[in-house]
């Protein structure tokens, strides 16, 4: 038997930062992995999907050579190799992968590769050994949610549905698809999709893409993947799904899609299985409940990232392994889901931390906004790409904080961090607006937006 | 620029003075807060500070002279004085002062307000408060200062929930719901300020039937006091009797003997000695909490306070070094510190400074009391009078002296069990007088 101070179950992003965080605590730590470290993201999730992304994001550069001045490209003859980008993508993923081997190894974190099946508040068993601790964190992850569609659960067997892991099994390019589906994942693999060629239709119940976001930067993306091709089918309830056709009832009138194959989104459910023993608090889709400290009802029991479904994102899940471990070693520390951001790798691209619009709305707050185009931005011009905004919502009873941010446009991911940075420290509009930014860069649209909501804005 | 000082409101209702010594004459450059005169009052002695820095124009009375409150005095002429005091020199006047409020603990309720805390609220003065002297600046976001400012917390004085204990917006809108210790004064006095103003409307209807007093300066002080004791420290007392009827006996073989040298033997300097022993071994009771540093101060001097009851209200002169004096010692500076607050011969510097306070009462009449702490001091002892009481001893009831105790104490520092023991060391010093001569 052996014992531990924390023994962490699942080496996902959540669980391996946990594992490493606790070490350099002075916590004698084991994670406890049935599968690869790194859990989805690195393997089937985020490094993946963006590692795809960014390879098509350099194939539509090429086949718009000519507006930069390079010549001599024969469209004709550029394709996309699916099976070397599949290769290429492992190689990456390997590398990241290997990559926390060696960091426990250098924090002294024990690894143990298998099921984890928790007997009891104190006692863990994995491959026949019992693991004792004094404190849990679950890092168990989710996995995809296949709602109770006619028809769906049999086109998974056959092969016709597939979501990530079955998209990362192709080995040839697909003409047509159909992504069921809004959210994330929905619009990302569309994306990926249309940008490398195939026809793309997406199938989703609600009125618009991404709800979860500011409605005008949803609707702005809408706007830029009707441009690129990607049909949209919204409002629509699927009737059936059949191996030759998906049934659609769209506001009342029927209507039949066919393709290639089906890429099913339609969100996550916890993994909790190894922990049926714990007698935990979950909500009505299964996931765990845990407080700002990521405590759960059983005093020494922690849940991290995906499995308690409070924002089921790579960066959350080890922000959330800090903030357990940090507990766990007796630093009082929480974490704000409001300061947290959050991107989706669309072209172009969405990020938001904070408050919607419709969000501060709702919550009665006396807003501000302000709003720059990226249009009139040179550095957005230079590239050329110019589509997008960015949109700041300001507390006007709190001195103008920054409550809210969200930007679309290129290299949106890499702009939001600042706002994060803002925001975390209780920063105005009015101190925003005193930062000098460097130009070119995309990020004095920030500036801009603002003035707008101070008074004018200088560019435009 | 003239400026006519006025002879001050120097406190306990004192209306008029006789200047004994100047200490400037004209001509003299004088700095704000240095004394221009040394001033008889039908109470005290005392220097007068100047509330200004200047040059001595002319000074109106002579040695011997009666000066009234209000009286112009000293003219000073201020021009040009500015330039010569610098804010330093100002900040540095006020950190002093702060430091005489802070440090010398004036008698509970006897406290006679310095003088130049009295002279020194003039308006040109007000705003250039001690509290502007801020050391650092606080590790705090944009929105949690501007916060602190519109509400009026003193962001210095707020624990940040941020990263390396950045004060955060949340930290400031609780500091402003929770009153901080030093706004807590304030909010006292607001309470009673509402409390009279009740009051005051009830009265009025019936004015005819009523007399208003103004306060004296000396009940301003004892209200003050009282009031910041009482709101300030959770007060819980502890009481007991003691069988004193050996120590009765023993003072009685004495006393007449010691009248002859004019020597006035009570049971004060018994229980004094008896009092300081104990304190010796139970700091905690000469000890002060300091709320601000969450420190305990113990005190290892024993400058006993006595409450004395004099016309102008009750006051308490203190005996010094109390730890030092012989029982006989006691006894006689027991009289003159008491006498002397009654004539009025108390020197300021007298009523202050005490870290433990006795209040006797007995010699009046009273058994119980719960007195009230001298704040800061820890605790204070109540005697109550002696008399003879059926007690029951080996199963026999005979006739004892019994002494009544009443302590009240600190219950933030200072547990029951203590308080008990407390009591139980008093007793077994002082019902027998052999044993208070050893250990004492």
């Amino acid at each position: 038997m052996k014992k531990y101070d924390i023994v962490v179950l699942g080496g996902g992003p959540g669980g391996y930062i946990a594992a490493i965080k606790s070490s350099q605590l002075g916590k004698k730590v084991a994670v406890v992995e049935k599968d690869k470290l790194g859990g989805i993201c690195l393997n089937w999730g985020c490094i993946p999907t963006k590692t795809l992304l960014s390879y098509a994001k350099h194939f539509q550069d090429i086949l718009r050579s000519e507006d930069f001045g390079i010549g001599g490209i024969d469209k004709s003859k550029v394709y996309v190799d699916i099976e070397k980008m599949m290769l290429k993508k492992d190689e990456t993923v390997n590398k990241l992968v290997s990559g926390i081997h060696m960091l426990f190894k250098k924090n002294g974190v024990d690894l143990y590769n298998g099921f984890g099946k928790v007997i009891d508040d104190h006692n863990l068993d994995v491959n026949g050994e019992n693991l004792s601790f004094d404190n849990l964190i679950i890092a168990t992850g989710s996995k995809a949610y296949i709602p109770n569609i006619k028809g769906l659960k049999e086109s998974f067997e056959s092969g016709k549905a597939i979501n990530n892991t079955g998209i990362l099994g192709l080995k040839d390019k697909l003409d047509t698809v159909i992504v069921l589906g809004n959210n994330t994942y929905a619009v990302e693999y569309a994306t990926f999709y249309n940008a490398i060629g195939t026809d793309v239709t997406m199938i989703f119940e609600d009125k618009n893409i991404l709800p979860d976001y500011d409605s005008e930067l949803s609707q702005t993306l809408e706007r830029q993947l009707k441009k690129s091709g990607i049909k949209l089918v919204n409002s629509s309830d699927i009737t059936e799904v059949r191996d030759d056709k998906i049934l659609v009832s769209q506001k009342g009138k029927e209507k039949e899609f066919t393709a290639d194959k089906y890429v099913v989104f339609y969100g996550i459910r916890p993994n909790l299985s190894g922990i049926e023993n714990l007698k935990l608090i979950k909500d009505e889709n299964g996931f765990i409940q845990t407080d700002e400290r990521l405590r759960t009802n059983i005093k020494n029991i922690y849940a991290i990232g995906d499995v308690n479904g409070k924002m089921p994102l790579a960066h959350v899940a080890s922000f959330e392994g800090v903030v357990a471990s940090e507990n766990i070693s007796g630093i009082d520390s929480k974490i704000d889901y409001l300061k947290i951001p959050k991107v989706v790798y669309s072209f172009p691209e969405i990020s938001s931390v904070g408050l919607t619009e419709e969000e501060a709305k709702l919550k009665n707050i006396n807003y501000s906004i302000g709003k720059f185009p990226l249009s009139a931005n040179s550095m957005a011009i230079l590239k050329g790409e110019t589509s997008g905004f960015v949109k700041i919502l300001a507390d006007k009873d709190m001195y103008g904080e920054i409550i809210g941010f969200h930007i679309i446009g290129n290299d949106a991911s890499n702009m939001i961090s600042e706002a994060a940075s803002v925001m975390n420290l209780e920063g105005t509009i009015y101190d925003l607006a005193r930062v000098v930014h460097p130009h070119p860069t995309l990020t004095e649209a920030i500036v801009e937006a603002s003035l707008d909501a101070i008074e004018k804005p200088l560019n435009i | 620029m003239k400026f006519e000082f006025q002879f001050p409101d120097i406190g306990e209702g004192i209306h008029e003075g006789v200047i004994t010594k100047w200490l400037v004459k004209e001509g003299d450059m004088i700095k704000e807060g240095d004394s221009v005169a040394e001033v008889e009052t039908d109470k005290v002695t005392t220097e007068i500070p100047s509330p200004k820095t200047g040059k001595i124009i002319e000074l109106k009375a002579s040695n011997g002279d009666t000066i009234h409150v209000g009286d112009v005095f000293v003219v000073i002429d201020t021009e040009g004085s500015a330039e010569e005091v610098s804010s330093e020199d100002k900040k540095d006047t006020l950190a002093e002062k702060k430091e005489i409020v802070e440090e010398e603990n004036a008698g509970v309720v006897g406290e006679v307000i310095s003088s130049s805390e009295v002279i020194a609220p003039s308006d040109e003065k007000e705003g250039n408060s001690a509290s502007e002297n801020v050391a650092g600046k606080a590790l705090a976001t944009p929105v949690a200062r501007k916060l602190a400012k519109d509400l009026g917390v003193d962001i210095n004085k707020v624990v940040g929930s941020g990263p390396n204990g950045r004060v955060m917006k949340e930290d400031i809108i609780k500091a402003s719901k929770q009153p901080s210790e030093a706004e807590h004064k304030e909010v006292l006095d607001e309470t009673v300020k509402t409390t009279v103003d009740a009051k005051e409307e009830k009265i009025i209807v019936e004015e005819e039937k009523i007399e208003r007093i103004p306060l004296t300066r000396i009940r301003k002080t004892i209200s003050q006091k009282m009031t910041q004791s009482r709101f300030t420290i959770p007060h819980t007392t502890a009481m007991d009797e003691i069988d004193v009827t050996q120590l009765y006996e023993f003072r009685k073989k004495y006393k007449d003997s010691l009248k002859e040298e004019e020597i006035n033997l009570t049971f004060m300097p018994f229980i004094i000695k008896a009092t300081i022993s104990v304190l010796k071994k139970m700091p905690e009771f000469n000890a002060t909490l300091d709320e601000e540093n969450d420190e305990l101060i113990l005190k290892k001097f024993y400058h006993i306070g006595i409450a004395t009851d004099t016309d102008r209200g009750l006051m308490v002169p203190v005996i010094r070094d109390a730890d030092r004096l012989s029982i006989i010692e006691l006894a006689k500076k027991v009289d003159e510190v008491s006498n002397s607050a009654k004539n009025n011969q108390i020197e300021l510097k007298d009523l202050k400074g005490s870290s433990f306070t006795i209040t006797n009462y007995g010699s009046i009449g009273g058994y119980y009391g719960i007195p009230i702490i001298n704040y800061p001091e820890s605790a204070i002892l109540g005697v109550g009078r002696i008399v003879q009481k059926p007690v029951v001893k080996d199963d026999e009831i005979v006739k004892a002296w019994i002494l009544p105790l009443s302590l009240s104490y600190d219950h933030r520092i200072i547990d029951g069990a203590s308080g008990a023991r407390f009591l139980n060391m008093m007793r077994e010093l002082l019902e027998n007088p052999e044993m208070l001569l050893l250990k004492a």
